[in-house]
């Protein structure tokens, strides 16, 4: 059981990767740069997937759990917020809707359902038996999270580039760092 | 109210993610709930804009 919760914890790791990386296709390739309200929720998928990231690393534990369902209640919130701006007619929208929905509402399905998986998992006692340890992590946890610590350094560096060093636009058409 | 870069949660995140990775479980987590702390900071100031933006 303690195996399979492992690996069922890097697939939601490596789905989060997933999430982050295609927001980084529209925002390079596709030129939509994110609001300050988007990067927030990119944030917060950083946050839940950290809780994953512990699960790998160190085994399963109630608490990584409750990282991960901590960091999706923040997201959600962010996101609620922004589709309950949006959602008065004629305010428009932003960004491009992929499969009938903006980036925000997808956002805030992936968070419940980032929650909902943590409620499902902690159903799983049995993954709990051995308790948090510091175990060497297989290569495969390893790359994993590194891939993560990626993932969350290019948000970094990408945030850093859009936004400078002070508070983001509220409607970014450039990146601020690379301006002359 | 003291606008801070949105950036910082990221570069906190990244600091908590790399403690988790090298093994830093309790540092790691430390780390994160200054990231969470920051990020809900963030979010009171931006937490208007796509209406500053719709209007």
């Amino acid at each position: 059981m303690a195996a399979l919760a492992r690996t069922l914890n890097a697939l939601a790791l490596l789905g989060v990767c997933g999430v982050l990386l295609y927001a980084f296709y529209w925002q390079i390739v596709r030129g939509e740069l994110p609001c300050p309200l988007c990067l927030l929720q990119r944030a917060a998928f950083l946050a839940a997937g950290f809780g994953f990231l512990l699960n790998v690393r160190f085994g399963s534990s109630e608490s990584h759990y409750g990282v991960v369902v901590v960091g999706s209640l923040a997201g959600a919130a962010f996101a609620v917020r922004q589709i309950l701006l949006h959602i008065v007619p004629g305010t428009g929208a932003y960004g491009s809707a992929v499969l009938g929905y903006h980036f925000y509402t997808w956002a805030l399905v992936g968070f419940v359902v980032m929650i909902a998986f943590a409620g499902v998992m902690l159903f799983i006692g049995a993954q709990f038996v051995e308790g948090v340890q510091e175990v060497r992590p297989s290569t495969g946890a390893q790359a994993l999270g590194w891939l993560f610590v990626l993932v969350v350094l290019a948000n970094a560096v990408s945030t850093l580039l859009e936004c400078g060093f002070g508070p983001c636009p509220d409607n970014p058409t450039e990146y601020e760092l690379l301006q002359k | 109210m003291i606008s801070l870069p949105i950036a910082l949660p990221f570069v906190v995140l990244v600091l908590a993610a790399l403690t988790a990775v090298l093994g830093l479980r309790r540092t790691s987590v430390l780390v994160w709930l200054a990231a969470m702390a920051l990020m809900v900071y963030s979010f009171a100031g931006h937490v208007t804009d796509p209406l500053k933006i719709a209007l």
